[in-house]
């Protein structure tokens, strides 16, 4: 694959005595898609903001091309940026807002017209050239961001929740506008963002954080069939995380009972999390189940029909397309690939429990529902 | 409902320009009275372009104000930029403490300044002259600072604080990014920001008032010590023409922003373009204009070869060179070509002698009255004369030289007279039997005149009048007398229309009060605009003889060319003319020979020797009972009578209407839009 172009080595970063960032430790490839996926709060942004230049780490190294560059001012880096709420300049029109840059660096006016002209061209915005900018939608307004970023020909272009603000609909239409413009002109993407499915969809390379570090580096696939905890398990995508015991390679006891899987490399008898994909998981009737439970409710959700049902007090989520009356009892089977096995770790018993199942799904719509806003 | 809101809205704004439009319809006026308008006419504006010491003073307030404006934008500016990357905590513990000047009283910055200034500049630096034209900038640009700041803090809060990473993003430095994003951003506010500085400059009186020295007088300090006269009509003019000029500013602002909104929204953004840079061009051509101005004639005031000779006089109390009268201070420097004078004025002895007690300034030539020349000696403050220097003493008239009739300087020391005058009863010979004025003052308290009397507004000549009427001493230090004189006063009242000073002139000119105390000078003048007034003095009963006298304070620096000066002030042919102009009476005799017939021959002016000698001199009092002369008088003043007082409750009553009116209207209209609000909801 391509070369390395950024690396940050150990990086910390501390507000007021308080950890932002615990030794981060990165590299990002020319032409690579990476994005980094977390929770608000998770340091996502403050890690973008010191490749742009906007902070200064309070210890660790960013290099960019094999030169340190952590003394090096924003507008000596060969980076752009697309800000969260695009940051605009209101008192310059669409044309003069993409050709900022290109004026700051005394580009010829000739060349400052073609090149403007031909990102307004990519970004679909011909025509709106005098528009003033709150005169144009939010997506618009995005386009502007992303072309007034792109004129410059940045080696990497940094996208802090660049679609945080769109509805539904235009977020998904924009997701593969931005895919397409990254693979058009073979720019470098860091994107943040908080939204697993953006994330995953548009990524080549996936890093989830919390709590400061870094939880999990990898290509989607792998981040979502082998997550190396119980945060990233359940951040991406649902997971039933279980409490289980590794007996010998390829054998694991839960809810007493040993089940085959897929793993090894674990010691003899070593405490483990089990997860459980909710989709994973195939209901069969309670006299050939390996499990047997009760339906305790069903929400129908579109593609399939989210099911809870109770194990020996232990409730998990199942996503299947067939109906299943609450209050019934029926069987559940698992494969062997279906159990995927992580070692122990700090968030240990703290996801993959849907007792509270309801309470936790309202408010899950809420949130979304403001961000859709 | 919408029509009553806009019934209201017409209202307040009546209210609110009201009297802005009968300034406008004074300044066309032919007539010198403002109740009756008797035509139109552009004399005033004529007579105002002619008025060349006004405009300067008019220059010298738009300097001052263009100067500090150009500083606080600046300072404010940057200031602003400062607080707002403070941490909040901080942040808000500076914008209280930057916000204190300005809800500081004014006399308390003022008083405040004025001190420091002077400390700074006599017992630091050595300047005797602390006091100029760099301190008052200094004064106007602390109180305009903060009107920036306020302004400019909010726009800086609303900005999206990621513009300015943006513009470092696309290679901007920080000082770019500030000029190219930050400023423009932030404009409406330093606009708004240096509208307010520049209007509160223009019009500061109060704390101007305090720091400012003798080299560099603003306006409104100066009209406010055009007191001992009424104003003159070509103030209107200027003042008129401040207000559209002012008017046109807004205007031409708020028009100027719909264009570019319009054109903004319309596609020719080439042309807007343009057009906003030559405005941009106009706009900084003319700052930098005013700023060398302000500049150069900073340095012109501080490099003089010329000797600088400061004058404080009486405002009003020197001819000017208006209405045909001889320009004394041009002729002066013409005649000695080695000095130059700076004229600079005050509204009454109090305030020259505060001025000079307070320090900070050095004035060479001061010309205060009797009593407070008095005041002045017993405290060192005056330096005596060398009349080696001053040959023209000689004409002034013996009686201003005898120990007798010059208890303020009995020993010929330290003054030499410029004027002298009585106060009298002025009457209207229409209304008044002439026979009634053999009451003498008793004449001010007679019922037939009830309602038709004005009573001076002034403790000590109320009290001098009540004293001359009951046979007691005018410099009297006795308690019982003085509480006898409050109950005259007292009993006054009833018969009195007003307490008044200047509105002495327009009341009598009018038929509006036929009795009144005054001034012969100023008689002299009302009797000119209206013929049936004639001038009294009570000889019997006694009446104040006053003399306001040529005087050097202990802080002058140039004595020489002062005593030059005093002397060219007595020359009898420069005293005849100035006499023409202040109308007050000289103390040379020859002078007559050189003004205006009417007046040399005038008796109000010049009353007979044998009346003159019955006049008497106000001495300098003790303070304490100056002070409770001040009391008492204010005790009469505010003492109830049935009729007194008329015509002040009933403007009151009108103001407190209006605002009433003004204020329930306001509430309704915005209740009104709430309402709306909701329903639209």
């Amino acid at each position: 694959m391509s070369k390395e172009l950024i690396r940050l080595r150990d990086l910390v970063m501390e507000f007021d005595g308080e950890r932002i960032l615990d030794s981060i430790n990165l590299y990002i490839n020319d032409h690579e898609f990476l994005t980094l996926l977390g929770p608000s709060g998770c340091g996502k942004t403050t890690t973008l903001r010191l490749i742009g230049g906007f902070l200064k780490a309070t210890s660790g190294e960013v290099l960019f091309d094999g030169q340190e560059i952590g003394d090096v001012p924003p507008y000596k880096r060969q980076v752009n940026t697309v800000f969260q709420r695009y940051a605009l300049f209101p008192h310059l029109d669409v044309f003069d807002n993409i050709a900022f840059g290109l004026r700051v660096a005394k580009v010829p006016k000739a060349e400052i017209n073609e090149r403007v002209h031909e990102m307004l061209g990519i970004v679909g915005l011909r025509g709106y050239e005098n528009r003033r900018i709150d005169a144009l939608s939010g997506g618009q307004q995005q386009r502007v961001a992303i072309a007034r970023a792109l004129v410059n020909r940045p080696k990497v272009l940094l996208l802090d929740e660049p679609l945080g603000a769109l509805d539904l609909r235009l977020r998904k239409d924009m997701q593969n506008e931005l895919k397409r413009i990254q693979q058009a002109l073979g720019i470098t993407f860091v994107y943040v963002t908080h939204d697993q499915e953006e994330a995953l969809s548009m990524s080549d390379t996936v890093v989830v954080m919390d709590k400061g570090r870094i939880q999990q580096i990898g290509k989607p696939e792998d981040i979502y069939n082998e997550p190396k905890n119980a945060f990233v398990a359940d951040f991406i995508g649902e997971s039933n995380i279980l409490d289980g015991v590794m007996l010998e390679d390829y054998k694991v006891r839960f809810f007493g009972r040993t089940f085959q899987c897929v793993d090894k490399g674990f010691e003899r008898n070593e405490p483990v999390d089990v997860v459980i994909r909710p989709e994973d998981i195939d209901i069969v009737p309670a006299s050939e189940g390996h499990l047997v439970g009760t339906v305790t409710a069903i929400t129908f959700k579109g593609l399939n029909y989210d099911i809870i049902v109770e194990f020996r007090g232990f409730k998990w989520l199942i996503q299947s397309t067939d109906h299943c009356a609450v209050g019934s009892t029926i069987g559940i089977r698992l494969n062997p690939e279906d159990i995927h096995i992580m070692h122990k770790s700090e968030y240990s018993g703290m996801f993959g429990d849907y007792s509270s199942y309801s309470a936790e799904y309202d408010e899950l719509t809420e949130d979304a529902g403001d961000e859709e806003e | 409902m919408k029509r009553t809101n806009r019934i209201f809205t017409v209202l307040i704004f009546i209210f609110l320009y009201i009297p802005m439009a009968v300034l406008v319809v004074a300044s066309f006026n032919t007539g010198k009275n403002i109740t009756v308008f008797e035509g139109f006419t552009l004399r005033q504006y004529a007579e105002l372009f002619r008025d060349e010491d006004l405009l300067a003073l008019l220059g010298n307030s738009l300097l001052i104000a263009v100067l500090s404006t150009l500083i606080c934008v600046g300072l404010g500016t940057v200031a602003a930029v400062g607080i707002h990357n403070l941490k909040p905590r901080m942040r808000k513990a500076v914008m209280s403490l930057t916000n204190i000047p300005m809800t500081n009283p004014d006399i308390v910055t003022g008083i405040s300044l004025s001190l420091l200034f002077v400390f700074v500049g006599s017992k630091m630096m050595g300047n005797d002259n602390s006091l100029n034209f760099g301190t008052l900038l200094i004064a106007h640009v602390t109180f305009g600072l903060p009107y920036v700041i306020l302004n400019v803090m909010p726009k800086l809060h609303q900005m999206d604080s990621s513009l300015t990473d943006a513009a470092m993003d696309l290679g901007c430095t920080p000082m770019q990014s500030f000029f190219k994003v930050t400023l423009p951003e932030i404009m409406p506010g330093i606009v708004t920001g240096g509208i307010m500085a520049f209007t509160m400059s223009l019009d500061d009186f109060v704390i101007s008032y305090f720091v400012i020295g003798f080299d560099f007088v603003t306006l409104p300090v100066e009209i406010y010590t055009y007191t001992r006269k009424a104003i003159p009509p070509k103030i209107y003019a200027m003042f008129t023409l401040l207000f559209l000029l002012i008017f046109g500013l807004m205007v031409a602002m708020n028009l100027m922003q719909l264009r570019s909104d319009r054109q903004k929204r319309s596609k020719r953004a080439v042309s807007d373009s343009k057009s906003k840079r030559i405005f941009k061009r106009v706009c900084a051509g003319l700052a930098a204009l005013a700023l060398v101005i302000g500049l150069g004639s900073f340095i012109g005031m501080t490099r003089q070869d010329k000797t600088v000779l400061n004058v404080y006089n009486w405002g009003m109390n020197i001819a000017d060179g208006s209405d045909d009268t001889m320009d004394i201070i041009a002729e002066f420097e013409r005649q000695n070509p080695d000095i130059d004078v700076r004229y600079s004025t005050y509204d009454s002895n109090e305030a020259l002698y505060s001025k000079l007690k307070n320090g900070g300034v050095t004035v060479d030539v001061i010309i205060p009255s009797d009593y407070m020349i008095a005041r002045m000696i017993d405290e060192g403050m005056l330096l005596e004369l060398n009349f080696d220097n001053i040959p023209n003493y000689q004409y002034v008239d013996e009686i201003f030289k005898d120990p007798n009739t010059r208890t303020y300087d009995p020993e010929n020391k330290y003054a030499v007279p410029y004027t002298w005058g009585t106060v009298g009863i002025i009457y209207n010979t229409k209304y008044v039997d002439e026979a009634d004025l053999a009451q003498g003052w008793g004449i001010l308290w007679d019922e037939k005149y009830a309602d038709k009397i004005l009573m001076i507004d002034n403790a000590r000549d109320a009290f001098g009048i009540a004293q001359y009427l009951l046979g007691y001493s005018v410099n009297t230090t006795d308690h019982d007398e003085l509480l006898a004189c409050v109950e005259k006063l007292k009993e006054q009242k009833s018969v009195v229309q007003q307490y008044v000073m200047d509105q002495i002139y327009t009341t009598m000119e009018n038929g509006e009060a036929w009795l009144a105390p005054y001034y012969a000078g100023d008689a002299m003048l009302m009797m000119d605009s209206n013929p049936d007034l004639a001038f009294y003095l009570p000889q019997d009963q006694g009446f104040n003889l006053f003399t306001d006298a040529m005087c050097i304070p202990s802080c002058a620096q140039e004595k020489e060319a002062a005593e030059r000066f005093i002397n060219f002030m007595t020359d009898p042919e420069i005293s005849g003319a100035n006499m023409d102009y202040i109308c007050y009476a000289s103390p040379i005799s020859e002078a007559k020979n050189y003004m205006e017939e009417y007046l040399a021959e005038s008796e109000v002016v010049y009353p007979p020797t044998e009346v003159q000698a019955k006049g008497t001199a106000f001495n300098f009092l003790p303070e304490e009972v100056s002070r409770e002369m001040d009391q008492l008088f204010m005790e009469v003043r505010s003492t109830d009578t049935a009729e007194g007082g008329g015509t002040e409750d009933v403007i009151f009553l009108i103001v407190l209407g209006a605002l009433a009116v003004a204020g329930v209207a306001f509430s309704v209209s915005s209740f009104v839009k709430k309402v709306k609000r909701k329903t639209k909801k």
